[in-house]
Parts: C-alpha cells; structure tokens; sequence
C-alpha cells in the first residue's frame, strides 16, 4: 500500500501566550500512516487533539518534535508547506468561516486562481468540482442565501478543484441539519469511493465513523486505539470511559449479547430478524 | 394553569415592504404550557431561531400578536422588559457571548440587569453555577481560561441565573462530543426537575428530542408542520425525511422490525426500552 502521509513520533506543542502561560501539548508522540485511497475516521472528545493533528497533517502547523512527510516533502517550511497543501486539502466545521467570495464559483476558483493555474484551467476545473458535489446549478448563487449542507460542498468543491489528493474534513457536519449532514457525507463517501481521494474525517457523529475504513481514537494528545469501524465500536465501555459513545443500533444489539458487532440499521434489523425467526 | 408564552397568527417578514420580502414565519399559532418540555425540529432555515426570537420579544411579529404569561408583550415597555426576564433564550454557540473579567460577573449579568439586590445575585450565580457543574473555584477564573464544555456551561448558567420561566435553549450541545452532550442533557433535566421551570429546546439530534421532550413542534418552510406528543410525530417517519429530518436510529430499527411482522411496537426511543422489550420476546420466544 502506498503512504501518502507519513507522521513518526510527531509532537507539538503551542507557544505560550503573552501572558506567559505554559505552552501546552496538544499532540504527543503519535506515529501513523495515511494510506493512499483510505477513508480514516478519527474520533476523541473535545481537547483531544484531533484538530491539531489535522492542522499537522497539512502543514498548518510544523512539528514541535518528530515529523510529517507527505508523499515524501517533510512539512519544515513555508515552502514545503505550500507544496503539501496541493497535495492535502482541507475543510472546517464552520462554512461561514471558509467562504471568501460572493458567488459560488467565484468561491471554488480561489484556491487554483492562489496557485496560479490558468483562466481556461479554473473554469474547467470549477465545473467539473461543482458538477461533483451537485452545486453546479448553484454557481451563480451568493453563498449566504445556501443552507449548510450546500455551503459545506462549496467548500469540498473549492478543496477538489485544486487537485488535491486528499481531503481533511474537520467535524464538517457538526452545525448542520439531519439533510445537510447527509448531503456532506455522501459526498464524501463518493469521492472516496469513486475517485479514489483519500480522507480523512475527524468528527463526533459515531455513524459517520462507521462508514470508515479505518478509525482512529484519540485522547489527550495520543492515539490511544485504531481499527476497523467493527473492532472499535465492539468496546463501548473502553469509548465511553474516552467521552465517546457507540451507534444505538450497536449498542442495542451489544446489551442483547450478540457478539458480531452491528454498524448500521440495516445490519441491527438483519441480525434481529434471524434471532426472531421464530416469533412471527 | 397560566400559558407562559402564546403565540397569535404570527408571521415574521424580513426586509418588508421591499422586492427582496421573505417570510421567516408564517401564520405561527401555538402554545407553550407551564411545566412543558417542548422539542422544536426543522432544517436549517426553517424559522426555528426567528420563531424562539418571538417568544421574549426580541424580534417583533410583522403580524400577530406574541403573549408572555398571558399579557401581550407589544403593549408597554415594562410588559416587554418583564418578559425578557420571564423568558430566557439561549443562542447557539452561546459561549461566543461571554465577555467579563471573570465566570462568576458574566453568570450575574442577567440577573444584574433584572436589578437585583446583591446577596440575591450572589445566590443566584452560585446556585446556576451548581445547576451546570461549575465548581466553585473556577467562578474567579477568566471565562477565556475554561475548556469548550466549561464555556459552553458557563454561558447557560447565565441564563438559569435569571431564573426565567421558561427557558429556552438553541442547539445547547452543538459541537460537543458524546460525553459533553450527555451532560448539557443531564443538568437540563436536573434543572427542570428541581425548579419545574418550562423548557423549550431546539435540536437537530432526533435522539436527543425523543429522549427529553413531551411534545414536538415541528417547523417546515417558516411554518408549523406537526405539533404533537413524541409518539404522534414520529410516528411520520417519511413526512419527517421530506422535510429533512428524521426519527431516532433505534426507532428506525423497532419501525422496521414491527413493518416485517414482527410482535414489537415501532414507537421505541431508548436503547435501554429497546433491549427489555426484545429480551422478554427473545426469552418468552425460547420458552
């Protein structure tokens, strides 16, 4: 499998501020791989680290001690850290914070225009990341007048029509509407799925990290657990002792005592309907 | 029983009398009843802020008539004013907000402005501090210097300290991670149950609104599109995902084990009722 991102006993520290407060840790020590093609979901409660890592990851932020490497560029300058950032793209929780322009291709032309690609090039590349997230028919909208969800896939669009070949969401659902959220995830899921982008999504909602190829487990700073979305959520206490929590559909069939351990409805009422074949 | 917050044919219009005119509601009746815990649903722009606006005057009705503890609140400043204090509203994201040197002035602010004797606003501030889990010592420190979730605390307890009659809390747990959201779920039910104040809350978690409330209002487009106990509303289950909503995962299981014919109500809400029900049917079943 090849690495796209390479991160070895990476720890980073904030600077302390002017009121000469202590610096403080945010990432201790942590080492992974991010696969080309993977969908990584990384879950933690709130301090743990998840967001720094993610800032981390696209060169943001440069290490405190240890290293990231993305397809082979360390992230230790200015420089670098441009050339990652084509490469590793990034979305935030507020869409409100992340829009810059009045019209919505306006918006998703910012970030080629920045990297200095030609005009025939952007509208191209516009289309085409509008078309994807389905807001093409919205291009000439101000983005104030779109729901969440719709400004959310603005934002994916303008991270797709930089080429980037991997996409780090942070908690990109967590003020938007049941719709919204799915709109967000669905596109996210295509894009891993059919275009192979890598991604990885750092949230709260246990259903999204379901869908995951790999999930990671934050706290205080370290990965504390990874796994298949199946061997995770099979520890409800150990997540909950962390401030996480399991799906309901898994923790339903969990009490029941059955031991594959269940990720969706779909699965849940699968599983259920055997254990019941005889109760018609 | 007195009606703390009534709602007459209201609409609210946004830049009215121009091209651009959009009603944010429309033709809103209802009622809020003392004791209530009333769970507000929709999609983002749906009405849901614009309509709790209402409720203690901050926004004035383009149409209609909003009345606070049975006395309409369009009537004098001092029926408005009383109502700013009979209704607490607490925004999304209300940790924005928090601006005083230290958590306990900015939890005595409300109460400050009700104009309150001092030992009334001391008692008030270390009671809501108690409400929302904030230990004493951390009163002194610098709102700026609490985690998210303290912050988050700090600003509710900001308004429980106004002891409203109703309060009203938007998306409280927005953002927080599992834990943090069991927690503002847990102290408003504590605060409910030991002061029986009336509580309205807005939501996108469909789990959450199952758990805590006894009637949902159910906003579509600027208007209301059900009103009814937990039961009533989600038992539409397809009407509620035309309007971008849903019902709660484990009630999506029961509804769809109960349509293949099995002996199991579709109206289940919690895990925990989920898991009796299943394990009687599973044990009765066996034997």
């Amino acid at each position: 499998m090849e690495k796209l991102i390479e991160i070895k006993n990476l720890t980073y520290t904030y600077e302390p501020d002017e009121e000469g407060q202590t610096g403080y840790t945010a990432v201790k020590n942590v080492s992974l791989d991010i696969n080309k093609g993977e969908f990584v979901a990384v879950l933690g409660h709130n301090g743990s680290g998840k967001s720094t890592l993610a800032k981390l990851m696209n060169a943001i932020f440069e290490p405190t001690e240890g290293t990231v490497t993305v397809k082979g560029i360390p992230s230790v300058s200015e420089e670098n850290g441009d050339r990652i950032r084509r490469i590793v793209g990034m979305v935030f929780q507020n869409p409100d914070n992340q829009i810059v322009a009045t019209i919505v291709e306006d918006d998703v032309a910012f970030g080629p225009e920045n990297l200095g690609v030609e005009p025939a090039e952007i509208r191209r590349r516009v289309d085409e990341a509008l078309k994807t997230v389905n807001m093409y028919e919205h291009r000439e909208r101000e983005p104030h007048r779109l729901s969440g969800g719709q400004k959310q896939r603005v934002a994916i669009a303008g991270v797709l029509a930089m080429r980037t070949e991997c996409m780090i969401l942070d908690e990109p659902t967590a003020m938007l509407d049941p719709k919204g959220r799915q709109e967000v995830i669905n596109t996210v899921l295509r894009l891993n799925k059919e275009q192979g982008m890598t991604v990885v999504l750092i949230t709260h909602f246990m259903e999204e990290a379901v869908l995951a190829d790999r999930v990671l487990i934050m706290d205080g700073g370290s990965v504390i657990s990874q796994g298949t979305p199946r061997e995770i959520f099979s520890k409800p206490g150990f997540l909950r002792e962390h401030g996480l929590d399991v799906p309901q559909s898994t923790e339903l069939c969990l009490e029941l005592g059955i031991e594959d351990c269940v990720l969706t409805v779909d699965e849940c009422v699968e599983k259920l309907s055997l254990m019941m074949g005889g109760a018609v | 029983m007195s009606v703390p917050i009534e709602l007459r044919d209201v609409s609210h219009f946004y830049s009215p009398g121009t091209a651009m005119q959009v009603a944010a509601i429309k033709n809103i009746s209802l009622t809020i009843e003392e004791g209530e815990f009333v769970g507000i649903i929709g999609h983002t722009g749906s009405g849901k802020s614009t309509l709790i606006s209402h409720f203690n005057g901050l926004l004035k009705p383009s149409k209609g008539t909003v009345l606070v503890d049975g006395e309409d609140i369009s009537q004098s400043k001092e029926v408005l004013r009383a109502a700013r204090f009979k209704v607490g509203l607490c925004f999304q994201y209300p940790e924005a907000q928090l601006f005083e040197e230290t958590v306990a002035k900015d939890i005595a602010f409300g109460p400050k402005n009700m104009k309150l004797p001092e030992d009334e606003i001391a008692r008030r501030v270390a009671e809501a501090a108690k409400y929302v889990g904030l230990r004493p010592e951390m009163l002194d420190k610098s709102p700026f210097d609490l985690s998210g979730g303290e912050k988050r605390r700090a600003a509710i307890a900001g308004v429980m300290a106004m002891e409203p009659k109703v309060l009203v809390l938007d998306e409280p747990a927005a953002g927080l991670d599992p834990r943090g959201k069991k927690e503002i779920h847990e102290l408003i039910r504590n605060y409910r149950s030991r002061t029986g104040s009336t509580v309205v809350l807005v939501s996108h978690s469909m789990e959450d609104i199952a758990n805590l409330a006894d009637r949902v209002i159910v906003m579509n487009h600027g208007e209301i599109a059900m009103n009814g106990t937990v039961d009533e509303v989600f038992s539409h289950a397809s009407d509620l995902q035309t309007m971008g909503l849903n019902v709660p995962e484990i009630t999506r299981v029961f509804t769809a084990l109960h349509d293949k014919g099995f002996d199991v109500p579709p109206n289940i809400y919690s895990v925990k009722e989920g898991v009796r029900i299943l394990r009687a049917l599973l044990e009765g079943g066996v034997g």
